[in-house]
């Protein structure tokens, strides 16, 4: 697990931001891209810098799917549930994505290597039905493609 | 015109010419979401390692889609004397050598040639305006797009750029307000109210500061319209703010980008910046004493965040929650101050107003609906593209002029016409994108990305799923709208396992009675596939719940029944 970041360290992270100016969801996405997901010690220092509540920082953060709470896998596969891909037989690429890897949506492997997640449609739609590793396109899947892709992904961690 | 602007234009529009004139060859690459998908980045790093090992004497470029996207990466060669220009699609990275090798012996390469762009039309290719793709589209908020560099703010201006805000700078509020009237522009994004009156609300609203917001949560699965505008042509976007900020007084304006669309977000900050630098964005904006700035503001994934007030509460900082209406957003909106919400085809269309004048713009549609739409079609269908005309051509022209036709084996079952919201019909080719005959059926035209269903697809299938995505996606606020869907999808999930009951037909139409008193559409319009499925498909309704049957095979739990499902991985190859 990766330590909590020094609470100077998000101070001096979320400076810039102001209060009333529409900056929680701009500090939140800074937190995230540096630490890959939003520790949480941050809601605190982010609602004393907004002069606001953690209360309303956590709200916030946990309204959106996106904010991270928790450390991402080292390669998150994001499944697109969209209804092309589904068309084109998304769900059974889901399926065969679940089993081979042995995890459900929105979790990780043991080893945290890893992650799956429903992913939505960015109208890639040609590449259906399709999966983003680290936010890269792999298009066109079959079940049993799905399965390679998955098996090489643990092979990597192993 | 405004001195500084005739200046600033005038002085795009010569480098403009001098890149056109520089005696080489010019090789432009769609860099877009779609082609990055499909290996852009690469077919630019070895068209430039490539143009470099031969001494080529070239010059790469970038540009937005051209619409398209199933055959990305498209490459425009325009020759080194500029006397013609050709478009090639899947120039995939293994083809860039040979692809290279011909550019450089002067010749054209036919088999990947969609058409001539520029000068005429050869024996082996013809003029791009005679692809069947192109046939009956009319391009005008994509007019740049393809041509122009998206990241270049001098491209933008050398291309009657800004010209439309130069005119609306000479005219009062009031005027600019009646030319958007008279145009008859509807709202892009489904409802089609006149953005004209939205922007007089704000225009005779009272209090200060005013917002304008730009609504580029595009949510709807299938639908990438606003994605091509963003990505393709960023300037157009921000021309149409300043427009609407000098008819409504506005003094800040926000971009709401989805956190799905990191390249539109990047390319319109940027945008925005390079405006800033030209001092088309600011303080005193170009000396006429205007100040008018824009925020590209990020979104984390929301699709409710697409409501308005939804929208701007997620600005505001809270849970991007739908407010109650009244009070409106131009009564009070960000920060409880005035406010006025378009989606970024409805403001991308103001330059064009402003610059030709409301008869021009809406002369084109013979349609109630007047102007141009995009439109994205995906699905079983061989064309995953984007593309824009008038309104008002019927479903069968568009599957085969627009689509390539459905895919080998696929017959036409039914289509959504926009949304997740916007209900399922039949595989009726005599229905015209308009407005009115949707709404006839009790569905609606949403933002223009329609999804194709075939045969292999089952109706309860689609409408569990799209339940279950309004059930994820719904914002908690009332009790009819996250309770109801999650009752829906339990239904739904048991139908599914083969537990249907004669009486569900029943409990999902009270259902639909129920959530109908939800706050915003969102909850309102949740039941909309349901309940049009149902009358549309209303056989295949039976079979699942009283014969426990599923003919398309999806619901595994089902007998498999009417349609004998070919083996997964052989659909998969007869898409490719």
């Amino acid at each position: 697990m990766t330590a909590e970041p020094e609470l100077r360290e998000l101070r001096e992270l979320v400076a810039e931001f102001q209060p009333n100016r529409g900056h929680v969801m701009p500090a939140l996405h800074k937190v995230q891209n540096t630490y890959g997901y939003i520790p949480r010690s941050a809601f605190e220092v982010i609602a004393r810098q907004l002069n606001s509540t953690p209360a309303l920082i956590y709200g916030a953060a946990t309204f959106y799917s996106d904010y991270r709470l928790h450390p991402p896998a080292e390669t998150e596969v994001a499944w697109c549930c969209g209804p092309a891909c589904r068309v084109l037989g998304g769900d059974r690429v889901r399926e065969a994505l679940q089993e081979e890897l042995g995890i459900g949506l929105h979790e990780q492997t043991e080893d945290h290597k890893v992650g799956l997640h429903v992913g939505q449609c960015v109208g890639t739609c040609h590449e259906a039905p399709q999966v983003w590793v680290n936010g890269k396109v792999k298009g066109n899947l079959t079940p049993e493609s799905a399965r390679e892709l998955a098996r090489g992904l643990k092979g990597d961690a192993e | 015109m405004n001195t500084r602007l005739e200046s600033i234009i005038s002085a795009a529009k010569s480098s403009w010419a001098a890149e056109q004139a520089s005696g080489r060859i010019r090789i432009t690459v769609t860099r877009d979401t779609s082609s990055l998908a499909r290996g852009a980045d690469e077919t630019i790093a070895r068209l430039n390692a490539a143009i470099e090992s031969k001494k080529l004497v070239a010059d790469v470029g970038i540009t937005g889609s051209w619409g398209f996207c199933w055959m990305e990466p498209c490459v425009t060669v325009r020759s080194a004397a500029g006397t013609h220009t050709i478009l090639y699609g899947n120039v995939t990275p293994d083809r860039v050598e040979e692809f290279i090798d011909v550019v450089a012996s002067g010749k054209d390469m036919p088999e990947l040639a969609l058409g001539v762009v520029e000068g005429n039309p050869t024996a082996e290719i013809p003029l791009l305006s005679d692809h069947p793709f192109m046939k009956g589209q009319v391009r005008r908020v994509m007019a740049n797009i393809g041509r122009i560099d998206p990241e270049n703010i001098d491209h933008y201006l050398a291309n009657d750029g800004y010209a439309g805000f130069g005119k609306a700078l000479e005219m009062d509020a009031e005027a600019i307000v009646k030319e958007m009237l008279d145009s008859g522009l509807g709202g892009r994004a489904g409802a089609g109210f006149p953005t004209g009156r939205k922007w007089d609300f704000l225009r005779t609203a009272t209090a200060s500061p005013r917002y304008l917001v730009c609504n580029a949560d595009e949510g709807d699965p299938g639908a990438w319209v606003n994605r091509v505008v963003l990505e393709g042509d960023p300037h157009l976007v921000i021309e149409g703010m300043l427009i609407a900020s000098l008819a409504c007084h506005a003094d800040e304006g926000y971009i709401y980008i989805r956190y799905e669309y990191p390249l539109a977000f990047a390319r319109m900050q940027k945008a925005v910046e390079q405006a800033r630098a030209k001092g088309l964005l600011g303080k005193n904006i170009l000396g006429s004493g205007k100040d008018f700035d824009l925020v590209v503001f990020l979104g984390a994934g929301a699709y409710v965040c697409g409501d308005e007030t939804g929208l701007m509460n997620s600005i505001d900082s809270y849970r991007g929650m739908p407010r109650i209406k009244p009070p409106f957003p131009a009564q009070a909106g960000l920060w409880n101050k005035p406010t006025n919400v378009n989606n970024v085809e409805s403001y991308a269309n103001a330059p064009m107003i402003m610059r030709n004048g409301a008869h021009w713009w809406s002369s084109v549609s013979d349609a109630k609906e007047k102007g141009t739409k995009m439109f994205t079609f995906s699905g079983s269908i061989n064309w995953a593209g984007c593309i824009e005309v008038p309104f008002g051509a019927s479903i069968g022209h568009v599957i085969d002029q627009w689509c390539g036709g459905m895919r080998e084996g696929r017959t036409f079952k039914g289509f959504q016409p926009g949304g997740p919201l916007s209900g399922v019909c039949t595989a009726n080719p005599n229905l015209t994108l308009t407005l009115d005959p949707y709404r006839e059926l009790g569905l609606f035209l949403g933002g223009g990305g329609i999804v194709f269903f075939d045969q292999y697809t089952c109706t309860i299938d689609m409408c569990a799923f799209f339940l279950g995505f309004c059930e994820d996606e719904s914002c908690g606020r009332c009790t009819t709208c996250h309770g109801g869907t999650q009752r829906a999808v339990e239904i739904m999930r048991r139908i599914q396992a083969g537990g249907g009951r004669e009486v569900d037909f029943e409990t999902l139409q009270k259902l639909v009675g129920t959530m109908i008193w939800s706050n915003c559409f969102h909850g309102q319009f949740a039941m909309t596939t349901i309940k049009t499925a149902v009358k549309a498909f209303a056989d295949e309704w039976r079979e699942h719940i009283i014969e426990k049957r599923c003919r398309a095979g999806v619901c595994r739990d089902l007998e498999s029944g009417l349609v004998t499902r070919p083996h997964v991985e052989e659909l998969a190859l007869a898409g490719n």
